[in-house]
């Protein structure tokens, strides 16, 4: 293998999951640009242990990935206060994030027809809207909250009683009381996606470099100038950190600051191959459930700080089966396939970190996205591509930027301020 | 440390009997897992019901099959079988996952033996999913298992000494052997000689069978193999060949026979999901792509796992005894029930004929190593994982994409998704794609729990509301 690369790149993108693939799709559309991308398989990629959800509105009340963190924090959140458990509420992320989330999800029909007929790769979009499965009146109360907390959206929400929800869903627990839908809330194939994206860039002229480590970044002054690999220099003016659960440790290496990015341990359980069972997505306050292009059903996900282990646990796993078992009773006769681990990239206030940092030059974040990866990733491309070529932005990125964690400390108290608004 | 908790064995073969032997000399007790309904595994399995007589099995076989039920017999109070029940994979710290029937339960250890054996090596070719294609290993077990006839006209292809065995297992069985095929000429073979004769007895039996063939007129060829089979619906005709030093088939070379039933053995594949399930150390392995890192005594990368047998290096019956022996004193000396002097005096001797099996065994790993005609056998239109369906044209797509990993070309294509985990797929997958890239360091698929399918009920509390 050659110790030195003879090109140099425009761009450097560190990073292969569905954000790192997402940014080398968008980058390299015109072809104007000399694109790099570095991926290593390290055991965890949360691209490949998503359940590939486009829950724009689910996930942003706390539905979908977020129900299981979500009882863990109000369980956290009583524990400490020695309180009795209160009812749930949801826990509903600020206007930016849902702006965020919903203009992204709006990008994925064009998206998914543009790479079909472009590039000849299909990430199986498919409009399933997610139920709000409710087994009683607190799950009543809880969605009712949400519709409170979401009048902007409202043309987007519809309340299903227990005999539409039956004959919508007729594998659905039949004791379930009803369901409220989101129904711009969609689902695609995550590691086809991921995949799309990559092969995308590569007809547009990005080279990949897999299966290949960074070893250090190469700095002159402030300014990044190259990426040092065990596939040898590569020289660039710009490199993105897209490193989803490594952020920190790549933003160390090129800026000196570790970016608050930690890996958050999600363990998903996929069913053997199913005639169709479900038409659409759905979340419970245990679990969410999707029935995948290929038939599989995919239930998910527990959230776990326990570094980059990845390894499955029976208590938890058992915790899925259950919620997924009381939603489709049909489920218990039924196999388990497998079983695996994915670390999503977690920050403090769970948002992601996007743009420049203070201080260097030629670096731009683009990572950090917790349990949305997979929705937020088209956004994300879109918005660094933007950013990159100073392009006016479809949204403003301040609420991303990793600026906000340097702001004065009366400021950062807003996340407990969150919480304890998630739990009047 | 008081040890008094059972030695967990995972794998009732040669290895894992073998070492509850060892241990039981030693006093120490040890529960033994397998899927089968009986101890022996693949090699030493044996019928289903005793009444069965085996008279197309030579008597040395049939000895050794007797023997190892023999010798647990002995040693049974010190041993708990757990037949039919399967291991699912590690289950938090120093505990497994195993289901029996439809129960999943854990299974705690002090120290673990893994001696999970082989499968066959899978070497897909044009019209390899045909009814009447079998694998070796399964024709064997045919064999072994009672009195069932494969076909009634059958030809044997591969490589390696087990090709000729079961030649003369099939024709003793009473069915026609239109003739052996070995990859291998017969110039490696001779070249070979000296490794082969560390085994002098093992070298002679393989004579005495080549002889026995010759006697009855079943040609041996040799440098030869597979191109294609045909039929309607069941196989009717083989294809052979001349194989190139590489194994590509030449042009004008090719023989056709009729027949109903074709033995394809391109040698075996460790068994390891379970070892790399733990997360232990592994070396990059030319046969079974993995392999689990072991010091002299068979211990792993983690103190009290140990490993034996064929799942961690395809030796055979002979070195998976040693391997399981060897492990069980490294336990009894560390459980103070033989002193270092004891443990070390008995080894010596397991040591020196480990060493012979493994330089035995070299020489068919030189002659029989995989060459990369193999991958010429596939039309675009032949499927490489039939669990999910993925023809060779698929794989050749995602490698013209640039492909450089088997995860990707995992996530891409689905090979090695379904529920066999890729034992099936993964040898082609990873020899392609390793041909393809100049460089056999191509990832590996990652084994994923459970090891085998689990039901839902297996792990939830029944249907609540």
């Amino acid at each position: 293998m050659s110790t030195k690369t003879n090109k140099k790149y425009d761009i450097v993108i560190a990073g292969g999951g569905v954000i790192g693939a997402a940014c080398a799709y968008f980058l390299s559309k015109e072809k104007d640009l000399k694109i790099a991308l570095v991926d290593l398989k390290k055991p965890g990629n949360a691209s490949r242990a998503s359940a590939g959800g486009l829950w724009a509105i689910g996930e942003s009340v706390g539905l979908g990935c977020g129900v299981i963190f979500f009882n863990r924090m109000t369980m956290q959140q009583a524990d400490a206060t020695g309180e009795d458990l209160p009812p749930m509420r949801p826990h509903v992320l600020p206007d930016y994030f849902f702006e965020f989330a919903l203009k992204s999800n709006a990008m994925y029909p064009a998206l998914w027809q543009e790479l079909k007929d472009k590039h000849g790769v299909d990430f199986k979009f498919e409009k399933t809207g997610l139920k709000y499965v409710m087994y009683d009146e607190y799950d009543k109360m809880y969605a009712d909250s949400i519709v409170d907390h979401i009048p902007g959206l409202i043309d987007q929400v519809s309340w299903l009683s227990a005999e539409e929800l039956a004959e919508d869903e007729p594998y659905i627990n039949k004791k379930s009381i009803g369901a409220l839908e989101f129904k711009c809330d969609h689902q695609v194939n995550p590691y086809r996606l991921n995949e799309a994206y990559l092969e995308a860039a590569r007809q547009n002229g990005v080279e990949l470099f897999l299966e290949t480590e960074v070893l250090s970044i190469e700095k002159r002054g402030n300014k990044v100038i190259g990426v040092e690999t065990d596939a040898g220099f590569i020289a660039c003016d710009t490199l993105i950190n897209a490193a989803g659960s490594w952020a920190a440790q790549l933003s160390k290496m090129a800026t000196g600051i570790e970016l608050p990015v930690y890996p958050v341990k999600g363990q998903i359980i996929l069913s053997e191959r199913l005639p169709k069972i479900l038409k659409g997505c759905v979340s419970t306050t245990d679990c969410y459930i999707a029935q995948k292009d290929n038939g599989e059903v995919l239930i998910g996900s527990t959230t776990e700080e326990k570094g980059f282990d990845t390894t499955n646990t029976l208590p938890e796993l058992k915790e899925l089966v259950n919620g997924a078992v009381k939603c489709i009773p049909m489920l218990n006769d039924l196999n388990i396939k497998r079983c695996w681990a994915g670390l999503r990239p977690g920050t403090p206030d769970e948002f992601p970190i996007l743009g420049e940092m203070e201080g260097v030059e030629g670096y731009i974040n683009a990572c950090g996205h917790f349990r949305t990866g997979i929705l937020t990733s088209a956004i994300t491309g879109k918005l660094i591509n933007d950013l990159y070529r100073g392009l006016p932005l479809d949204m403003d990125i301040t609420p991303f930027k990793y600026s906000r964690f340097l702001k004065p400390k009366e400021d950062t108290s807003e996340d407990s301020k969150m919480i304890e608004d998630a739990l009047v | 440390m008081t040890h008094t908790s059972p030695v967990v064995i995972v794998g009732a073969g040669t290895a894992g009997i073998s070492a509850a032997v060892e241990l039981a000399q030693a006093g120490i007790h040890s529960i033994v897992l397998d899927e089968a309904p009986k101890i022996g595994g693949a090699v030493f399995r044996g019928p289903y019901r005793e009444a069965i007589e085996l008279p197309h099995l030579d008597s040395k076989l049939r000895k050794k099959i007797s023997n190892i039920r023999q010798q647990y017999h002995e040693h049974q109070a010190f041993i708990e079988l757990r037949l039919n029940t399967r291991v699912l994979g590690p289950a938090g710290k120093s505990s497994l996952l195993v289901r029996h029937k439809e129960e999943v339960s854990e299974l705690s250890y002090e120290e673990l033996i893994i001696a999970t054996g082989c499968h066959e090596r899978s070497v897909p070719f044009d019209g390899w999913q045909m009814p009447g294609v079998m694998l070796l290993g399964g024709v064997q077990l045919q064999l072994k298992s009672g009195l069932v006839k494969p076909g009634q006209k059958m030809a044997v292809v591969g490589t390696g000494p087990l090709l000729p065995l079961v030649a003369c297992q099939l024709f003793k069985a009473g069915v026609e052997v239109l003739g052996v095929y070995e990859a291998g000429k017969f110039s490696d073979f001779a070249k070979e000689s000296r490794a082969l004769l560390n085994r002098p007895v093992l070298a002679l039996e393989g004579m005495g069978m080549l002889s026995y063939l010759k006697a009855n007129a079943i040609p041996m060829h040799y440098g030869q193999g597979i191109v294609s089979v045909s039929g309607e619906g069941n196989l009717k005709k083989a294809h052979f060949a001349k194989y190139t030093d590489d194994w590509y088939p030449i042009e004008g070379t090719g023989t056709s026979l009729e027949l109903d039933c074709l033995a394809v053995g391109y040698g075996f594949v460790s068994r390891n999901q379970l070892s790399q399930l733990f997360q232990l150390e592994h070396d990059v392995c030319p046969i079974s792509g993995l392999k689990p890192k072991i010091d002299t005594w068979q211990k792993s990368s983690q103190e009290n796992i140990y490993i034996a047998g064929d799942s961690v290096g395809i030796l055979g019956g002979e070195g998976a005894m040693v391997e399981g022996r060897i492990a069980a004193l490294s336990i009894a000396q560390t459980r103070q029930k033989v002193t270092s002097e004891q443990a070390n005096s008995k080894a010596d001797d397991y040591f020196t004929l480990l060493q012979k099996v493994k330089s035995f065994r070299a020489g068919f790993d030189r002659i029989g190593r995989r060459r990369e005609g193999l991958l010429s056998l596939l039309k675009p239109n032949t499927i490489v994982c039939r669990c999910e369906n993925v023809t060779r044209s698929d794989i050749d797509d995602v490698i013209e994409q640039g492909v450089k990993d088997i995860t990707s070309l995992k996530m891409r294509t689905r090979a090695g998704m379904g529920d066999c985990q890729g034992k099936t797929c993964n040898s082609y997958c990873q020899d392609r794609l390793g041909h393809e890239l100049k460089n056999p360091d191509v990832g590996h698929i990652k084994p994923r729990f459970p090891l085998d399918p689990i039901p839902f009920s297996a792990l939830s509390d029944g249907v609540q509301l």
